[in-house]
């Protein structure tokens, strides 16, 4: 019996972290997908979104010893509002990087949030009073936590609230995308020019859409922040955070909402899958296992803009009857 | 590309009359000209007044600005070719620096050899490595717009940083030459023999081959005609596949070299090249996209900004002014604010010339437009937007 918890819970953190990475998927798509704004500083507004929330709902941190250096909290908010304020923040910073850029070719756009991201994660890893450092942030409360001897329900719970959050996201989506709004995104990445001799602001369709995107990144943070605990900025908020969510997306089929989701889901599968197997790989792929797995990446990558751009699930066709 | 205009009508009726007329520099060359001696000066003078309020030992960081400004250009040049002449940010860049600086550890460190030769040969091997990458997947992605390529670059990219974690470990290495002492300009200044002036001179030296390439060069020629305008090189008879294989050739021939240098101002590891990819960017932003003059130029500033924003930053951390803890750290972040600038008020780069169509109404002048909101009848033939 216990093995069987043991193994439900790790299916259970495999459906947590594939959730936020289907948020985060859910919002490139919204960017890239219907927008056509290509966002490289994806891990960035996932992070500031993590760590906004986290400092928001922590408890004043007890004095530990070894001297930690602690960071910035003590609000013990409520998660929603912690989410919320995720969300804002992200959000804002989204707008605040795209004003410069957006009116600019797509490539400007990718190496302003790339930069963006990066040095998102050099303040974060050296504003020790603000972000505790390397050592991050520690004991985040769950939003329904059952002590430490209920690690099963813990989870559950976890898979719970993201799975939530999940299915209303992706209905308010899926409205925002057959609304006039997302008809006219859909109308600037295909013809800029065109839409804006119809007569509208495609500036400013492009920064709503990129700071709604921004927004729902930094909620994939907020929900990654109570998923884990914890927070350390140098491994979970790398730019192969950014590169995982393009291979989600481009597999699954950007501009299809459902394909952004299964793609995360299969991607995400792929990393546990390797970290699941490490134990049982041979001794010479033992260490190199993770490396491969980001060759995989890289390799399919290139062949899915070579062969299938449109991913799996194609972008439904929406042609006048 | 930024090509100056050589045949500016230079005012008709004197300049023929003199004898050396002729002769006479174009008045956008005397304007460029004039513009380079103030900011030498300025620069020269900002120097002189750091030396000597704070004494000599300021300058090393000039020093060491001016050497990481000429590893960035060797890269920035290679950077800016391809973007110039395929029209997308190539994200493997620093992974194929990376490459390089490993095909030159095995010739030096395993093989025993000499670094020039180890660089030469990295220089061949990955002149090797980007022809194939053309030939096996950029060919086919033309005409897609600038992600799909830039989609794919990042795919090459981890492939190549993961496959030589994988295969030559996580480990650090350091080319093997003979060690030898700083030499002394003054009393508390010096400079290393290798690492400051042979990085300045092959810096200087591939600034130099490029301009050549470029400007006396039919491939050269090809190559900014391509970069200018696809079609219309196609329609004059230039075989734009041939240029762009050759652009890929030397522009990842570049990237072995700026990877050598790196590895030699520092150590050789898997993730060097990618660790200053987004500097390199800010140098081709800043520069001017696609240009390589532009490359050079803003190679030069992102390298100096860097280094010499150091002191600053230390007066920063010291803990009677903010106690900023890490301060050094953040001297990364400073070419991207002035990236951020540069995109804000001239996105076509410092050096760069404005686009004839480019949609002028920035976010600055819109802003400077409406804080001097004034009737219809002040704003007069200006024209834009």
């Amino acid at each position: 019996m216990a093995i069987d918890v043991g193994i439900l819970i790790n299916l259970g953190f495999y459906l947590s972290i594939a959730i936020v990475f289907a948020i985060l998927a859910l919002g490139f798509n919204l960017q890239w997908g219907y927008t056509g704004l290509f966002n490289a500083g994806i891990a960035g507004f996932f992070l500031i979104g993590a760590y906004t929330c986290a400092i928001a709902i922590t408890a004043p941190a007890p004095p530990v010893p070894g001297g930690l250096p602690g960071h910035l909290g003590g609000f013990s908010l409520p998660f929603p509002v912690g989410a919320a304020l995720a969300m804002l923040a992200a959000g804002g910073t989204a707008a605040l990087v795209a004003i410069p850029t957006l009116r600019l070719r797509a490539d400007y756009l990718a190496i302003a949030t790339i930069a963006f991201a990066e040095i998102a994660r050099i303040f974060t890893i050296n504003l020790e009073t603000i972000t505790g450092g390397t050592i991050g942030i520690l004991l985040i409360p769950r939003p329904v936590d059952y002590g430490p001897g209920q690690p099963f329900l813990n989870m559950a719970t976890i898979v719970g609230i993201g799975g939530a959050i999940l299915l209303i996201l992706l209905l308010f989506l899926r409205f925002v995308a057959e609304s006039p709004w997302g008809r006219v995104l859909r109308a600037t990445r295909d013809d800029e020019e065109a839409t804006m001799a119809l007569g509208k602001n495609t500036f400013r369709y492009k920064l709503q859409a990129f700071a709604l995107g921004g927004a729902i990144m930094g909620l994939a943070g907020a929900l990654f922040a109570v998923t884990l605990v914890y927070l350390e900025p140098v491994g979970s908020f790398a730019p192969a955070v950014t590169f995982s969510v393009w291979v989600m997306v481009i597999v699954g089929g950007a501009g299809n909402l459902r394909g952004a989701i299964l793609g995360a889901f299969l991607i995400y599968g792929m990393e546990w899958l390797s970290v699941q197997l490490k134990d049982f790989a041979p001794e010479g792929v033992k260490d190199t296992i993770f490396f491969i797995r980001l060759m995989i990446i890289g390799v399919l990558l290139i062949l899915l803009v070579l062969f299938r751009p449109e991913g799996i699930l194609r972008e439904k066709k929406r042609t006048l009857r | 590309m930024a090509v100056a205009s050589e045949s500016e009508s230079a005012g008709k009726t004197r300049s023929w009359q003199s004898r050396w007329g002729a002769l006479r520099l174009t008045r956008r060359f005397r304007r460029q000209l004039l513009r380079g001696l103030i900011v030498i000066a300025i620069f020269f003078a900002l120097n002189a007044a750091l030396a000597s309020a704070y004494g000599v030992g300021i300058l090393q960081y000039t020093i060491a600005g001016l050497v990481v400004g000429s590893i960035v250009i060797v890269a920035a040049i290679g950077l800016s070719l391809i973007y110039g002449i395929r029209g997308f940010a190539n994200f493997a860049y620093g992974d194929l620096m990376t490459l390089g600086a490993y095909v030159a550890v095995i010739v030096n460190v395993l093989g025993g050899l000499s670094l020039i030769l180890g660089a030469i040969a990295a220089f061949i091997v990955l002149g090797a490595v980007g022809i194939l990458l053309e030939f096996l997947i950029f060919r086919r992605l033309e005409g897609r717009g600038p992600v799909a390529p830039l989609v794919a670059s990042v795919g090459v990219g981890l492939i190549i940083q993961n496959g030589i974690r994988a295969v030559a470990t996580t480990r650090q290495w350091n080319y093997d030459v003979t060690p030898i002492q700083e030499i002394p300009i003054v009393p508390g200044l010096g400079i290393h023999p290798i690492r400051g002036i042979a990085t300045l001179g092959i810096g200087f030296l591939f600034m130099l081959s490029v301009h050549i390439l470029l400007k006396y060069t039919n491939l050269g020629k090809a190559m900014r005609a391509t970069a200018d305008n696809l079609e219309l090189a196609k329609a004059t008879g230039i075989d734009t596949r041939k240029v762009r294989y050759a652009a890929w050739a030397v522009s990842c021939a570049f990237a072995s070299t700026a990877g050598v240098l790196l590895g030699l101002g520092t150590v050789v590891s898997p993730s060097m090249g990618f660790d200053v990819i987004l500097l390199i960017f800010a140098a081709v932003i800043v520069g001017g996209i696609g240009s390589p003059y532009g490359a050079m130029l803003g190679g030069l500033v992102v390298g100096l900004s860097q280094e010499m924003s150091i002191p600053l930053l230390l007066w920063l951390g010291r803990p009677d002014v903010i106690g900023l803890q890490h301060a050094t750290a953040y001297k990364v972040a400073i070419p991207f604010i002035l990236m951020i600038g540069v995109l804000l008020l001239r996105p076509w780069g410092i050096a760069g010339r404005p686009p004839a169509f480019a949609p002028r109404v920035f976010f600055v002048e819109r802003l400077s437009r409406a804080l001097t909101r004034r009737p219809a009848v002040a704003d007069q033939s200006e024209g834009d937007g």
